[in-house]
C-alpha cells in the first residue's frame, strides 16, 4: 500500500519511470540528492519527513521529461530506445502531415471565399466556421515547423491548434450541433491531442529531420489523392470514393506493402520504418473504428469499413516481423542517422 | 550550451561537488533563477559526463547512502571558458549597441 511507503520509496517509485539501463548508472545517485535536499540532519524532524512528505509535483514532471527523453531516444541513445524514438518521431510527422493536407484543402476553401476557385462551393461564414479554417492554415505552419526543425514554433502552434479545436467541439456541444460527441471526442484526443504530446520526441537530441521528403509528401498527397477526391465528390461521381478514415486505410496499407517489398528485397533499414507504420496503423485503425458508428444507418457502408480495417490489419501485419527487428537488431552508431 | 549545462560546469569549476551541492550551488550562482530539479539534473549531468566535460570524482558515505562527487574534465573546463568568452562578447554587443559602454557610459554612470 502506499501509505506505508516513506518518501525514499515514493521517490524511487517515482524513478521507475526511466530505463533500467539509465537507473543502473544513476538511481543511487539520485535518490541521495532528492533525499539530500529534504533531510535536515534532525531524527524527529526526518523521521516525519520521511514518513509523511511525498515528491513534489516539480520533482515528478521533471523526472516524466527526462523518461520521455530516455524513452524516445535520441542520438547516442541505445539502439532500442533511439528506434522508438525515430518511429514517435516519424509516425508524428505522419499525423501532422495529415493534418496540413486537410489544413491544404481549407485553404482551397478560403481561395474560393475570395472568389479564386470558381467551381468550389463558398465556405460559410461567422466565427466559428473561420476559426476552422484557421485551425486549418495553422496544421500547416506545425507541419513545416516540425520539418525544418523550428520545434519551439512548432510546439506553441500545436498547442494553440488543439486549444482551439478543444473550444471549437466545446462550442459545437453546447450549441448542440455535435452529431456524434463521443467520436468527435475520441478523434480529437488520439489525432489531436496525442500526436502534440507525442511532439516530446522531437527533443534536443533528436537527430535532424530528413526535410525534402516530407515537405515534398505535402503536395504530392494532396494533388495525387485530395484534388482527384474533390473532383470526384464536386462532378458527383463520389460514390465509390472512400470517406477520409478509409482513404488513410488503403493509403497506410499501400506504404506498408511497399516496405514489406524493400524488407523481402534487403532495401530496408533496420525496422524503424516498420516500427513507424504500426505506430501509423495503430491510430489510423483506431480512427476507422471510431468513425465506423456514423454508418450505422448503412449496413453495406459498414462492411466497407471493416474491409478496410481488415486490409490494413494484413498489410501491417507483413512488416511487423522487421519492426520487432528494430528492438533486436545489434547497436549500431546513430549519430549521423536521420529521421526515415 | 544551455543555461543548465553552464552553471553546472561552473558550480564544478572551483572543485568536486555532489548532485544536491550542485543544485545549491547553481541557486547561488545564478541568484535564484535556476533552480534545477532532480530529474532535470541528472539529464544535465548525463549528458555533459557522455560529452566528456565531466567525470566522477570520489564517493563519501552520509547517513548511510553514498554521495557521488562530480568534477570537471579538462575539456570541461575549455568548453566552459569558451561558453563564458562567448557570452561576454554577447553581453559586450548587447551593451554597446545599448549605449553602455565606453567613456561616455562610464561617465554617465559616474
Amino acid at each position: 500500500m502506499s501509505g506505508e511507503l516513506d518518501l525514499e520509496q515514493r521517490y524511487r517509485r517515482v524513478l521507475r519511470l526511466l530505463p533500467r539501463y539509465y537507473r543502473d548508472q544513476w538511481e543511487e545517485d539520485m535518490v541521495a540528492a532528492f533525499l539530500d535536499g529534504w533531510l535536515t540532519g534532525d531524527p524527529d524532524e526526518d523521521s516525519v519527513t520521511m514518513e509523511y512528505d511525498r515528491p513534489t509535483r516539480g520533482e515528478i514532471v521533471s523526472v516524466i521529461g527526462l523518461a520521455a527523453r530516455l524513452r524516445l531516444g535520441g542520438t547516442g541513445a541505445p539502439r532500442r530506445y533511439f528506434a522508438w524514438g525515430q518511429a514517435v518521431r516519424n509516425a508524428v510527422l505522419g499525423v501532422m502531415l495529415a493534418h496540413a493536407v486537410w489544413g491544404l484543402s481549407q485553404l482551397a476553401l478560403f481561395a474560393r471565399s475570395r472568389h479564386l476557385i470558381g467551381w468550389l462551393p463558398p465556405p460559410p461564414g461567422g466565427f466559428w466556421p473561420t476559426l476552422g479554417y484557421a485551425i486549418g492554415y495553422a496544421w500547416v505552419v506545425v507541419f513545416v515547423a516540425l520539418v525544418v526543425v523550428e520545434y519551439r514554433t512548432a510546439r506553441v502552434g500545436a498547442v494553440l491548434v488543439v486549444g482551439a479545436t478543444v473550444a471549437s467541439v466545446v462550442h459545437q456541444q453546447l450549441a448542440g450541433t455535435l452529431a456524434s460527441p463521443a467520436v468527435t471526442w475520441a478523434y480529437t484526443a488520439v489525432i489531436d491531442v496525442g500526436p502534440v504530446l507525442a511532439m516530446a520526441a522531437f527533443h534536443r537530441d533528436a537527430p535532424p529531420v530528413r526535410r525534402w521528403p516530407w515537405l515534398l509528401a505535402l503536395p504530392a498527397w494532396y494533388l495525387l489523392v485530395s484534388v482527384p477526391v474533390l473532383a470526384a465528390e464536386l462532378s458527383g461521381h463520389s460514390a465509390w470514393v472512400p470517406d477520409v478514415a478509409g482513404r488513410c486505410c488503403l493509403l497506410l496499407s499501400l506504404v506498408c506493402l511497399f516496405q514489406a517489398a524493400r524488407v523481402w528485397s534487403g532495401r530496408a533499414g533496420r525496422g524503424v520504418g516498420s516500427l513507424t507504420l504500426l505506430l501509423l496503423a495503430a491510430v489510423t485503425g483506431f480512427y476507422r473504428v471510431i468513425t465506423l458508428p456514423i454508418f450505422a444507418h448503412d449496413p453495406h457502408l459498414i462492411m466497407v469499413g471493416l474491409a478496410e480495417l481488415l486490409i490494413l490489419a494484413v498489410a501491417a501485419a507483413l512488416v511487423v516481423p522487421d519492426a520487432v527487428r528494430s528492438q533486436t537488431a545489434a547497436p549500431a552508431s546513430p549519430a549521423y542517422q536521420e529521421l526515415g | 550550451m544551455t543555461g543548465q549545462a553552464f552553471f553546472v560546469l561552473t558550480a564544478l569549476a572551483d572543485g568536486p561537488r555532489h548532485g544536491y551541492g550542485i543544485v545549491r550551488e547553481v541557486v547561488e550562482l545564478s541568484q535564484g533563477r535556476v533552480k534545477l530539479k532532480i530529474g532535470s539534473l541528472y539529464g544535465v549531468l548525463d549528458r555533459l559526463s557522455a560529452d566528456g566535460l565531466i567525470e566522477p570524482d570520489h564517493e563519501e558515505a552520509h547517513d548511510g547512502r553514498l554521495r557521488r562527487y562530480y568534477r570537471l574534465t579538462a575539456g570541461g573546463r575549455r568548453a566552459l571558458a569558451e561558453e563564458a568568452d562567448l557570452r561576454a562578447a554577447s553581453a559586450h554587443v548587447v551593451r554597446a549597441r545599448l549605449g553602455l559602454t565606453g567613456p561616455e557610459a562610464a561617465g554617465a554612470a559616474g
